[in-house]
């Protein structure tokens, strides 16, 4: 089963139009029309043992159009019905943001913001097991960088494929993940690397590049941007199942951080509905962990109160339900403090290369030491 | 009057100058900024008190030119009577003379040594004179006069004087009658909470009939300031009348001079004419308990006796004194006067029945306005009021501040942190203190000093206007929900069923049903408004049933009911309830089906009442309206029943002279009954369940 099986035409508009008739069948029957969808938050995600990620549960949430702000949401998912619909039969596309603007013309079915309309593009995806790439609708989600021994061949605009190493054929910028990663568009052809390693910040990215670890330490460094998108995730999960190399998460030392991680290695909350494509297991966090503050005598800061809050939901968090997150997680609550990954310059820009990574990937636990 | 006062200095000479820069502050020359305040305020209050006298609406225009260093030009014209010639020495030089003092009414002049001090205030500082241009309307000039005080003999010296026409700059016009002073001082203007400019806001609020401007100039003479606050209402204040004093609120001292001086030759006339509120009875009664012989001469009674007479003024049951001498601003005005200074959502207002705290008459007037452009985070904004005058200074311990915090508002809406405290919110609270005798804190008269029973009186009246905040909030809230509910049936709903037919390429479903179960309730929806063309107040109030079932309903409105307001188009019908409390019974109301009820008024002004109450008598619900209290309403009638028995006793009695002991009697078992006051804010029952 591969994530770029895209459903015919005839099966997304299907599957659309059943979201369209449970409002209408329900006002036929006299009542408020209405919309059912998983309930999409922590408290409804749980660990798919087949696929090895967590998925969205049993809970399911009735939008029905009793109030305004609901009944508004529903007039949108018709809109938004509409608009694909268009989309599928004329051959076009559009990203959220164009859907986002072209809803300025939808009257009382406009969004608000470019967030209710991304959200609502999750919610028909959920509701219909349809993918947005089936909807015709794109993210203008900025993708990942790239650096280190590996080809890829991507098909181009003028349907050419193109081949790519990503030390000898990119700049220091390194190679920019296309928003779709699926076999039509790119394929994984060539590797000489050991292992992954996704890099939170672009200051760290780009310190490790300088200093030459791809090199050195035989990976690919992938610059996640913070929140990593669809794409970012989706190519780490390919080189994952067909390279068969680990994938290392390095990241900051702070309860968001924690967060990027989960959603590359378990699923995220938003998009538990494809987690199966999108989840890397195994995907291994390096750091920086709340026992390297200590153990590296790490600069840091107080938590604010945001960052608390965080942390205490991630206590209930199933994805962090492990005895090791449990662990890290208190004894961050306990120093109230978080570190960046940059802290390790403290001790030199080499420090990170020479002394912090080696120890840290020569961990028994992780066992790639060089 | 000044024979009454011998000028100071009379067995010792001190320079006037002197007890100037020794008092002055409390006589408002302190500081730069205060100086400013000050003179503009005692040529402000002269103008308004001068017009009022001579009932004129005032129009009044504050100039204010920044010149050389801390110089400041101050401009004040009026529309006045204007002061006769020979007078005008009197006035401007006057010192320490206050005429007002014995006078035992409500005025605005209590405070500071009056425009005298102005003239005094920019001799001292600059040297210069202070011009006035005087017109009154019987001579067909005006005269034109420099003014400074001599220091030494305490008087005005003229110079300069002469007769001109006085023309109106802007419009070429003769001017009729009217003052005008141009004066120099060493002053600094300055902005915010204690400004010209607020003094003259708060001003105009309390004063709905006046207009009045300020414009200020930099040195450039570009304007860096303006205000303009035109009159509201053409209604001047009603013409105080002056008291005797009430025995209980005189001093020994007051007591023994008014003995020296008094011309009865009896005791019992001595009381009965000198004071309010004592009866021949009362003036017996109190004599026979000081052990005095009622035929004793006023002027021989001794210290020690005439200490016995004070002590049993205690002693013996007397009249309240009468109230009339107090001139309360009304709460429509205040009202009329809030609106026009400030921009809000919601305003509510309460004048109190006059009081009397230790033998002196007072009143209290409160005002609240919500919402609009006022800033929501700050604390709210205290307006406080003596006889009219704004006071500015020592906000934190005046009595009027402390009757503020003395309120949960939590209770009535507004956010007060720790709960005491000044409320916080997009708030603003008049508190207006009108009596013959003001206490003050100090002599700098910026603080109204501490007394319980005035304390308890605003408190009741703040409660009454929290109640109609928190009922507005209640209403707002609920309004916005049914008009979300609206929006969701008429607009949202019948596009869901357009665009998911079309989709489909199915029938359009029949909504009615849908809406009766996403409704589910009655809904009521009133529209205050106002025909221009008729000048009338128009009050349309609509209940749809959006149940399943058939409904019936009297629907009962609040109306500003009152000699002067009556109800004009009212095709309905229905009855009269209560004062102020119409009644309408519908037709039963079928599922899905509305009703309107459409009345006006007459004896109204544009804006004058923009908020109502519904209530309904019923099974089932009303969302927008409240089930009415029948026991309290019972109440209400009994009460007004009473009144009108009373008003009926009253009027029957004041032509027998003798029945007046018979009056108070009467009025002392009303004062006395303690029962909460009814009234129409306290209608709603269960007011704790939906909340």
């Amino acid at each position: 089963m591969s994530f770029s099986d895209s459903k015919s035409k005839e099966d997304v508009v299907e599957a659309l139009h059943n979201v369209a008739a449970e409002m209408h069948d329900k006002m036929l029957k006299g009542v408020a029309p209405t919309m059912t969808l998983p309930v999409r938050t922590k408290t409804n995600i749980g660990f798919d043992d087949k696929l090895g990620v967590y998925k969205y549960g049993k809970k399911k949430t009735v939008r029905d159009a009793t109030s305004l702000g609901s009944a508004r949401q529903l007039l949108r998912s018709l809109h938004v019905t509409e608009f694909i619909e268009e989309m599928i039969n004329t051959g076009k596309s559009s990203t959220l943001r164009e859907m986002y603007y072209i809803s300025e013309a939808w009257g009382n079915g406009k969004f608000h913001s470019q967030n209710e309309s991304n959200n609502l593009a999750e919610d028909l995806e959920i509701v219909t097991k349809c993918l947005r790439e089936d909807f015709k609708l794109r993210p203008e989600e900025d993708g990942a960088r790239i650096i280190g021994n590996v080809t890829f061949e991507e098909r181009n605009r003028r349907g050419d494929w193109m081949r790519i190493n990503c030390r000898d054929d990119v700049g220091d910028s390194g190679y920019g993940v296309p928003y779709n990663v699926e076999s039509e568009k790119l394929r994984l052809v060539d590797e000489d690397i050991d292992f992954v390693m996704a890099i939170e910040t672009g200051g760290m990215f780009d310190r490790l590049i300088e200093n030459g670890f791809d090199e050195e330490a035989r990976c690919a460094l992938i610059h996640l941007k913070g929140q990593p998108a669809r794409s970012t995730r989706r190519i780490m999960r390919r080189m994952s199942d067909e390279w068969g190399k680990p994938i290392v998460v390095f990241t900051d030392c702070d309860p968001w951080s924690f967060r990027i991680f989960a959603s590359i290695a378990y699923g995220a909350i938003k998009t538990a509905h494809i987690s199966e494509y999108l989840a890397t297991k195994g995907a291994i966090y390096l750091g920086i962990t709340a026992d390297d503050i200590l153990a590296y005598d790490l600069p840091s800061d107080d938590l604010s109160k945001q960052d608390t809050g965080a942390l205490e939901a991630e206590l209930s968090d199933p994805r962090f339900s492990s005895g090791w997150w449990q662990q890290q997680i208190e004894l961050m609550q306990e120093l109230g403090k978080k570190s960046e990954q940059q802290s390790l310059a403290k001790y030199g820009l080499d420090f990170v290369t020479d002394t912090y990574l080696p120890e840290k990937l020569g961990h028994p636990d992780v066992g790639l030491g060089y | 009057m000044s024979e009454e006062n011998p000028p100071p200095g009379k067995q010792k000479q001190i320079a006037i100058s002197e007890f100037f820069e020794k008092n002055k502050h409390f006589l408002g020359f302190d500081s730069l900024q205060r100086s400013l305040i000050t003179a503009v305020k005692e040529a402000v209050d002269n103008s308004l008190d001068a017009c009022e006298e001579e009932r004129i609406l005032p129009d009044i225009k504050v100039e204010i030119n920044r010149l050389k260093g801390d110089q400041i030009e101050l401009i004040s014209q009026d529309n006045g009577p204007g002061i006769p010639r020979g007078a005008i020495e009197h006035v401007f030089g006057k010192f320490l003379l206050g005429s007002r003092f014995h006078a035992i009414r409500q005025t605005r002049g209590q405070q500071g040594i009056g425009i005298t001090g102005v003239v005094m205030y920019s001799q001292l500082t600059t040297g210069g004179k202070t011009s006035v241009i005087s017109k009154v309307k019987e001579e067909s000039s005006a005269v034109y006069v420099d003014l400074g005080i001599d220091t030494r003999k305490n008087k005005a010296i003229k110079s300069g004087e002469r007769r001109d026409v006085w023309v109106d700059e802007v419009t070429g016009e003769e001017i009729a009658h009217g003052l005008k002073i141009r004066t120099e001082m060493k002053a600094k203007y300055q902005r915010g909470k204690q400004s010209v400019y607020q003094y003259l806001r708060m001003t105009s609020i309390v004063n709905p009939h006046a207009s009045i401007s300020l414009v200020v100039r930099d040195r450039e003479g570009d304007v860096i300031e303006e205000g303009h606050w035109p009159r509201t209402t053409d209604r001047l204040p009603t013409i105080v009348k002056e008291i005797k004093p009430h025995p209980h609120g005189i001093h020994l001292g007051t007591l023994q001079r008014m003995l020296r001086e008094a011309e009865e030759r009896k005791m019992t006339s001595f009381l009965r004419h000198n004071f309010s509120g004592v009866s021949m009875r009362a003036a017996r009664d109190i004599l026979s308990k000081s052990e005095l012989e009622e035929s004793r001469q006023p002027r021989r009674i001794k210290a020690e006796e005439a200490q016995r007479v004070l002590d049993c003024f205690q002693k013996v049951k007397l009249l309240n004194p009468p109230t009339d001498c107090l001139s309360p601003i009304e709460d429509l005005l205040i009202k009329k006067g809030l609106s026009k200074a400030i921009d809000s959502r919601f305003a509510s207002t309460v004048t109190r029945e006059p009081r009397v705290s230790q033998g002196n008459p007072f009143q209290i007037e409160v005002g609240l306005v919500f919402g609009g452009d006022m800033a929501a985070d700050g604390p709210i904004e205290i307006l406080r009021f003596a006889n009219r005058v704004p006071l500015m200074y020592q906000q934190g311990g005046c009595l009027l501040t402390k009757a503020i915090e003395a309120v949960d508002w939590k209770r009535y809406g507004l956010d007060q942190p720790g709960g005491k405290g000044i409320p916080k919110g997009p708030a603003a609270v008049l508190v207006h203190l009108a009596s013959t005798n003001v206490q003050f804190t100090s002599e700098a008269k910026e603080a109204v000093a501490t007394n319980e029973e005035v304390l308890e009186e605003i408190r009741r009246a703040l409660l009454e206007v929290g109640r109609g905040l928190k009922g507005h909030l209640k209403k707002s809230s609920q309004r916005k929900k049914a008009r979300e509910k609206f929006e969701l049936i008429n607009i949202i709903l019948p596009e869901i069923s357009k665009k998911s037919s079309e989709i489909l390429d199915r029938e359009e479903p029949n909504l009615a049903p849908v809406i009766t179960q996403i409704m589910n309730a009655v809904f009521c929806e009133e529209e205050l408004g106002w025909d221009n063309g008729r000048k009338l107040a128009t009050c349309d109030i609509t209940v749809f049933n959006y149940t399943a079932r058939a409904r019936a309903y009297t629907i009962l409105a609040k109306w500003p009911e009152s000699e002067s307001v009556r109800m004009e188009d009212n095709l309905l019908g229905g009855r009269k309830e209560a004062r102020g409390l119409w009644a309408w019974r519908l037709d039963t109301l079928d599922p899905g089906s509305s009703a309107t009820i459409s009345f006006t008024l007459s004896g109204l002004s544009k804006g004058d009442w923009n908020d109502t109450e519904i209530f309904f008598r019923g099974n089932g619900d009303i969302i927008g309206a409240n089930r009415i209290d029948e026991k309290l309403l019972e109440e209400m009638r009994n009460r007004e029943a009473l009144d009108a028995a009373v008003e009926e006793v009253r009027t029957r009695e004041d032509t027998v002279v003798a029945s007046l002991s018979e009056r108070a009697d009467y009025s002392d078992e009303v004062d006395s009954e303690e029962s909460p006051e009814p009234d129409l804010g306290s209608l709603v029952i269960d007011q704790g369940a939906d909340e």
